[in-house]
């Protein structure tokens, strides 16, 4: 008798046990879920921010921009051209 | 007394039957109403729109990228001050007060204001803090060197459905590539609208688009364009093209058009400036397409460079219609290398009288000429040869010296190369690789034709050819100490059955250093009018060009 009372018990305590269990992971959960969600948030922000940065970056580096940056400051094409070359000696001996 | 048990027994049965048919209602005859609605509520399906692939050049700079770009919208019904938000998005974005009014009017709770806006803009609407005011991210083609090639290119605008599509070019061509595949997810939320992790699944992957990697040269595409441009203006011609190709690999380095559109903002420009010239316009090509047919007589061992020209001497009368040269010049007992130094016509109907038409065909089939190059461009054309049975003396004649048959510029070009290239012909080609999602690079394979002349032919035409340049009409704009082969073309313009006198396709076809050819290019001025030759425009202009690219590639004058 005494027996089947304490097995009872330890089924009861089990039951109570994984059911309190069960509603602390759920809670755990389901509140994550909102700071898994502000992580998302986050990250589509950087990406949103990198592809604003890469806009930047290539308009910077096109080459109209610096063709353009170049002639305000004085830069101008090369109208003639001087080829040294390497096969000749540079002083003829006497 | 016995009546009442019964009695309230019938009425509680009654009430049951009340409620056991209400729930059957709801739960079986309004159950897919009812699931679908609570979905509504708690489930927020997600689209997840792809990225479109990148369009870089072969130094790996994107000349077509994305950036992200917002729609304003409203909700009409959250919007306190209609009159402020009219007077700040009028103002603030350029556009009519009356169309943002009667967005604003509508008995709706989402209404589009303005698309495309960019971070900046956003940015100041949103520090006005206008309540019933949202922005919805969206990525847009971005070219950071605005209208650069842009025939090339394309552009991306929408189709039917509102999705994102290529129009010509590579855009069109590798739409399926670029545009990748749509995804969506699925997220579960509870009765305040959080998100539950733990329900949270995709419903469908997406993937964005693959990048493409061109063998076009930045540097030189944008020397072309200059050039052209100038060209252009300084010739007085209505238009011009420019096409450089690598000829070892058939990979187009440059192709440039003018006049030419905007891809970013296509719409201001007429649909007759969308298709690319270089691919779909098609004329006469004149002198240079005499080398063609020169190779392919000295190939089939008729001439060879000595051969002397026994017709040469005068006009040539031809199936009654009277053959002249461009300057009315005749050259007695000239041989095949001075044909082509004086860019003579008589000595070319020599030549293709020699050949016949049967051999003629056969080679200029062959040269790839009446068929499609393959280049990976969405719609290139090609004009069929004339079929066997009408092809007439005159016919033949006219072959010889590039008039009675019509080509496009990259038919020329792809057909010239072979000179260039050892005898063989390759398919010209944009795009030299791609790029998968995941970083991985995929290289496009060179494609070998056929070998339309021996090696030994291409090369005595080459150097005919540099001869021609050397000594031709246009040696005065040559560049010293550099050895290029080429020649000029100076083509008429048929008009209802005859030749303009005044209008003319004025071009020049070729390819340098002689010994290591690292270009070919083709330069076509059209109607030009400060001179209707070639070897006064297009060529100088040919030349401008080479003299940079010659420098760029660090090749040094041999003299």
């Amino acid at each position: 008798m005494k027996k089947a009372y304490f097995l009872l018990t330890i089924l009861i305590g089990l039951a109570i046990t994984l059911a309190v269990g069960r509603a602390i992971l759920q809670n755990t959960l389901s509140t994550s879920g909102i700071f898994v969600s502000e992580a998302e948030k986050e990250i589509s922000l950087y990406k949103t921010q990198n592809a604003i940065l890469s806009e930047k970056l290539l308009a910077a580096s096109s080459l109209t921009n610096i063709l353009e940056k170049a002639r305000k400051i004085g830069f101008t094409d090369e109208k003639s051209l001087m080829v040294i070359k390497t096969s000749g000696s540079l002083a003829v001996r006497p | 007394m016995k009546w009442r048990y019964p009695f309230v027994f019938a009425i509680l049965v009654f009430l049951f039957g009340l409620i056991i048919s209400r729930l059957f209602y709801w739960q079986v005859v309004k159950a897919e109403m009812l699931t679908e609605l609570a979905q509504s509520q708690y489930n927020d399906l997600k689209k997840i729109t792809p990225k479109r692939g990148e369009i870089k050049t072969s130094d790996g700079f994107s000349i077509v990228a994305n950036k992200v770009s917002y729609l304003l919208y409203a909700n009409p019904k959250q919007v306190k001050n209609q009159n402020q938000m009219i007077q700040a998005f009028s103002s603030l974005l350029e556009i009519e007060k009356a169309s943002v009014s009667a967005q604003l009017t509508l008995d709706k709770v989402w209404v589009p204001i303005k698309s495309g806006i960019d971070a900046e803009k956003k940015e100041e609407i949103e520090k006005m803090e206008l309540p019933g005011v949202g922005f919805e991210e969206r990525y847009a083609r971005f070219y950071p060197e605005a209208s650069i090639a842009a025939h090339l290119v394309g552009f991306v605008g929408r189709n039917e459905a509102g999705e994102d599509k290529g129009y010509v070019g590579i855009e069109a061509f590798y739409d399926r590539l670029l545009k990748g595949k749509e995804g969506y997810s699925a997220e579960l939320k509870d009765a305040l609208g959080r998100p539950i992790i733990a329900e949270r699944t995709l419903v469908a992957s997406g993937l964005d688009g693959n990048n493409l990697i061109l063998g076009l040269d930045r540097s030189i595409q944008f020397l072309a364009e200059q050039k052209l441009k100038e060209g252009v203006e300084r010739y007085g011609a209505t238009g011009g093209m420019v096409g450089i190709m690598e000829p070892k690999t058939g990979n187009i380095i440059a192709m440039a058009s003018a006049p030419t559109f905007s891809p970013e903002k296509y719409w201001e420009y007429d649909e007759s400036l969308y298709t690319n010239p270089f691919i779909t316009s098609t004329y006469e090509p004149g002198s240079t397409f005499k080398p063609m047919v020169m190779a392919s007589a000295l190939d089939a061992g008729l001439i060879t460079p000595l051969t002397k020209c026994n017709i040469c001497d005068g006009p040539a009368i031809v199936s009654g219609y009277d053959l002249h040269t461009w300057n009315d010049k005749y050259y007695k007992d000239t041989n095949m290398i001075e044909v082509i130094q004086h860019s003579d016509n008589i000595g070319m109907v020599f030549v293709a009288q020699k050949l016949g038409v049967d051999r003629m065909i056969s080679y200029l089939t062959k040269f790839g000429i009446g068929e499609l190059t393959g280049i990976d461009l969405q719609g290139e054309i090609a004009p069929s040869l004339k079929p066997r049975s009408a092809w007439y003396a005159v016919d033949l004649a006219t072959t010889g010296f590039g008039q009675g048959i019509s080509v496009t510029p990259i038919e020329l070009l792809s057909a010239f190369s072979v000179f260039a290239n050892e005898g063989k012909l390759l398919q010209p080609r944009v795009v030299t690789a791609f790029e998968s999602p995941d970083g991985e690079v995929h290289e496009i394979p060179v494609k070998v034709k056929g070998t339309p002349i021996s090696e030994k032919t291409a090369k005595v035409m080459t150097e005919i050819l540099a001869n021609a340049v050397e000594k031709g009409e246009a040696k005065w704009a040559q560049l010293k100490g550099y050895r290029i082969a080429g020649k000029t073309g100076t083509a008429s313009i048929p008009v209802k059955g005859h030749y303009d006198p005044n209008k003319t396709i004025a071009s020049f076809i070729g390819f340098a250093p002689v010994d290591n050819p690292k270009f070919i290019m083709l330069v076509i001025l059209d109607k030009p009018t400060t001179s209707i030759y070639a070897a006064d425009t297009a060529a100088p202009l040919f030349f401008s060009i080479a003299r940079d690219l010659l420098n760029y590639y660090n090749v040094p004058p041999s003299e």
